[in-house]
């Protein structure tokens, strides 16, 4: 079984439709789950209480979890100077402790499996430094920081843990941003254009393969930086 | 659970992890220096103390506040986490 964070829609959505489609066994978590195509768990990923009922929930299935794909996140393209304390909060809450939490309350499963794998979400605007997003940048940057340590904490668990730092990516995170703004991120990158969700989903299986039984604590910048 | 009990239960989890190469004793630390358990047994002794409590029908919660302060932790000593594994019994 593999669970997908944020599947309701955008990016998560899209992993959850690609493992589906591969033959995977996909419970997505999300908060608000009606209208979902998918089997779903309701789950808010930055309140602690709800993720741990989500993953109670998970222990009395008694299924093998192969991996955790932490998809949920929200973003917000503002100056630092011009960003209000609810936004920061809110940044910070899901993206990074949402994360964390996920991490923290669903490894169990994957230490007693002695095995799993966690595929956590950063951004390309890290690398980058980005102007304009440093409060999401940051909240990612912890993301990463977070991913690499708690690779080597589960390493002894036969646990790989890696980030995917997407550039671009046309969802509902984008909302606003012109095809112009876009251009000037991509331009920055080793590989000067806008990848689509399906990449994304490529370097996910990817990384769900046994042939990445190497990889663990490394951000995978999509499109290079 | 009395903390009779819960000490054998702990104290039977902590032997199981260290496949009874040591003799456990209730004042043993389970972390810092002087502690016979890594990281990855300490791992496994909590795995092993949520499934003896699910048998006894609660849940064991070891990342609650009482496992980071150093004062306070429950991974103080052997009496300490059976102390802690009796009052979540209760709690139940």
């Amino acid at each position: 079984m593999i669970i997908v964070t944020g599947a309701s829609r955008g990016l998560g959505q899209a992993i959850a439709e690609r493992l589906i489609e591969k033959g995977e066994d996909v419970i997505g978590l999300a908060r608000s789950v009606s209208g979902m195509s998918i089997d779903a768990i309701e789950c808010d990923v930055s309140d602690y209480t709800s993720v741990k009922n989500a993953a109670r929930e998970v222990k009395r299935m008694k299924k093998p979890v192969k991996a955790f794909i932490n998809a949920a996140g929200v973003a917000s393209m503002n100056m630092a100077v011009t960003t209000d304390e609810a936004t920061v909060q809110k940044l910070i809450q899901t993206n990074l402790v949402g994360t964390i939490y996920c991490c923290q309350l669903f490894a169990s499963i994957m230490l007693r499996q002695k095995r799993g794998i966690f595929i956590n979400f950063s951004t390309i605007a890290v690398a980058l430094a980005l102007k304009g997003e440093s409060v999401y940048a940051a909240s990612k940057a912890g993301v990463e920081s977070f991913s690499r340590t708690f690779a080597r904490e589960m390493a002894d668990f036969n646990v790989r843990v890696n980030c995917i730092a997407p550039g671009p990516i046309r969802t509902d995170l984008l909302r606003g941003i012109t095809d112009i703004q876009i251009e000037k991120i991509t331009s920055q990158q080793v590989i000067p254009k806008q990848f689509q969700k399906s990449d994304v989903c490529d370097l996910v299986e990817l990384l769900l393969d046994e042939k990445a039984a190497s990889l663990s604590g490394q951000v995978l910048n999509i499109g290079g930086v | 659970m009395n903390i009779e009990k819960a000490k054998e239960i702990v104290i039977s989890a902590i032997n199981d992890a260290l496949e009874g190469k040591a003799e456990i004793t209730e004042e043993m630390q389970l972390i810092g220096g002087e502690s016979l358990l890594d990281s990855m047994k300490l791992v496994e002794v909590c795995l092993a103390l949520e499934d003896l409590a699910d048998e006894h029908g609660f849940e064991f919660d070891w990342t609650s506040e009482a496992t980071m302060s150093k004062s306070r932790s429950m991974f103080r000593s052997v009496a300490a986490l059976a102390e802690e594994f009796a009052s979540q019994s209760e709690a139940k």
